[in-house]
């Protein structure tokens, strides 16, 4: 049985120790063989940026060896791979390399594509890549004071980074003693300031206490770079002296250019995470269409699921779990206070009043993540 | 046989002296705790949850590691580590004697000489029955894969 899993970050990688673990006897006796495919030989812990752009984390702790994080018996190789051939179960890859497989499991995760909105490239900042999260830093600290604007672009990965990032910037221009300097103004595109409901009402109250205004309704549609206006589809303005954005994202252009899902999203059962009519083909973590957070939670819960079904179809030729949409999120809700959210298909989060002692369970879960990437956790 | 049971009017009732002390000892324990966290801060419960978690990946390692414990095995036993004491010893000493030895001259009749010592006889004839059985090991190792 040849396993392919085409991503190493963190549902790929999840999902290949998770399976090594559960197939050590088969892969022993060579009846089962798992392949990685991944784009770097280096594996980045993406919560950590939100903290690379409030410096309180540098980007040098934010990557491991992908190979250190991988169990033996794993082939690993850095060649990303550039044709999907489901029909004729292979894929080929940059190096020109086929690749043959009995299971295929695809986590090639999502991309920024800020470019989409015109002017946001040029006039906004944010933490979606290390060099972003920098420059966004050395732009908070040259601050001095005026009006923050922070826009979401859709869809986005994680749900809760508009929520956080306001928070954060809220306690970083105080910690600096020029917050009554400063005025922050956050919008968001539906009509409450989150999409998870629960959210929204736990989020609006703290936002009325600290004095963050807010605006619904507020779709990007571009950013007047030279003027500093953003502007809304809705046709509404904001003016700016510092535009804090989540840009929107898209799936892997592989994905896209194969024709395997609209924006990259492949469409994918929402109970066994197979590929819509491949029962072989398994998806994970952003590369789904499924109606869950883009988190790097729902791909950990959505790997254990997967990697419990592979193994048991082939210990006993049938799977045994289905995923129930489970994902939980930490949401820090300023420099040392946080809560978090767990949710699911059916249950919708109850948050509870932030405290410090859900700060350091996230301060201690950025450093945790590595066992858990090694399927441990 | 015949169930007593107590009825609530009969249950033990609180003493207030009791009570007041438990209390106290309650709150001594959240002072305590309260105390731990003024101590902390986020570098020590970073520094300390990498270690954990480092340490749980060592520790998980080690204990799914059949080699390890194959060898840990081999090496519970008496004569291993005998063994091992002994190839200790001897190497201690063979630096000692390598030490104050005058350096080697070279040529055919210092190989001839030392061959003729019983010790070098004796040494190459454990090398050359550690090569014999090691090589044994070694094909095993191949064909099996270490299993």
């Amino acid at each position: 049985m040849r396993i392919l899993v085409v991503g190493g970050g963190c549902g790929g990688t999840i999902l290949a120790n998770n399976l090594a673990r559960r197939l050590a006897n088969e892969i022993r006796s060579r009846k089962v063989r798992i392949t990685m495919l991944s784009a770097s030989d280096k594996h980045m812990y993406q919560p950590g940026l939100l903290y690379v752009a409030f410096g309180q984390m540098m980007p040098d702790e934010l990557y491991r060896d992908q190979l250190s994080l991988l169990e033996p018996t794993i082939e690993f190789h850095v060649d990303p791979v550039e044709q999907f051939h489901l029909d004729q179960n292979r894929v080929t890859t940059k190096s020109g390399r086929t690749h043959e497989y009995d299971v295929m499991v695809i986590a090639t995760g999502s991309r920024i594509v800020p470019e989409e909105v015109p002017g946001l490239v040029e006039g906004s900042e944010t933490f979606y890549s290390e060099a972003a999260a920098v420059k966004m830093f050395k732009r908070l600290r040259e601050f001095e004071g005026g009006r923050v604007a922070i826009v979401v672009g859709v869809p986005h990965k994680c749900p809760i980074a508009p929520v956080e990032v306001t928070f954060s910037l809220h306690d970083y221009f105080k910690t600096r003693g020029i917050r009554d300097k400063v005025h922050i103004k956050y919008h968001y595109p539906i009509g409450r300031i989150h999409t998870i409901e629960n959210v929204a009402k736990w989020a609006k109250p703290e936002f009325d206490r600290i004095g963050i205004e807010y605006e619904t309704l507020f779709n990007v549609k571009e950013v007047d770079v030279e003027n500093q206006v953003v502007k809304s589809e809705e046709g509404t303005e904001t003016e700016y002296d510092l535009l804090i954005s989540i840009p929107p994202h898209r799936g892997m252009p592989v994905i896209e250019r194969d024709q395997m899902g609209d924006g990259g999203w492949i469409p994918t059962d929402r109970y066994k995470l197979t590929m819509e009519g491949h029962d072989n083909v398994y998806v994970l973590g952003d590369t789904t269409n499924l109606p869950v957070s883009k988190t790097g939670s729902a791909a950990h819960f959505e790997a254990e699921v997967v990697a419990e079904n592979i193994s048991s179809i082939i210990k006993i030729g049938t799977p045994v779990r289905d995923y129930d949409g489970k994902v939980y999120c930490f949401i820090e809700a300023g420099h040392d206070r946080a809560t978090y959210a767990m949710f699911n298909y059916e249950n919708p989060p109850d948050l509870k009043a932030p405290n410090k002692s859900m700060h350091w369970f996230k301060m201690s879960y950025n450093k945790m993540y590595w066992t858990s990437v090694r399927g441990l956790l | 046989m015949t169930a007593q049971t107590e009825s609530p009017q009969t249950a033990k009732t609180v003493d207030p002296g009791e009570l007041a002390h438990e209390l106290e000892q309650l709150s001594e324990l959240a002072t305590l705790v309260l105390s731990a966290r003024d101590a902390l801060s986020d570098d020590i419960v970073s520094r300390v949850a990498q270690a954990l978690s480092e340490g749980i990946t060592l520790l998980d390692r080690l204990t799914r590691n059949e080699g390890l414990m194959r060898l840990l095995q081999v090496l519970d036993t008496p004569e291993s580590q005998h063994l091992l004491h002994g190839l200790s010893t001897a190497l201690a000493k063979m630096s000692r004697d390598i030490a104050i030895s005058p350096p080697a001259k070279g040529g055919l009749v210092g190989v001839a000489k030392l061959a003729m010592e019983p010790g070098t006889q004796e040494g190459l004839r454990s090398l050359s029955l550690l090569g014999k059985y090691w090589s044994d090991s070694m094909r095993e190792l191949h064909r099996t894969g270490g299993n």
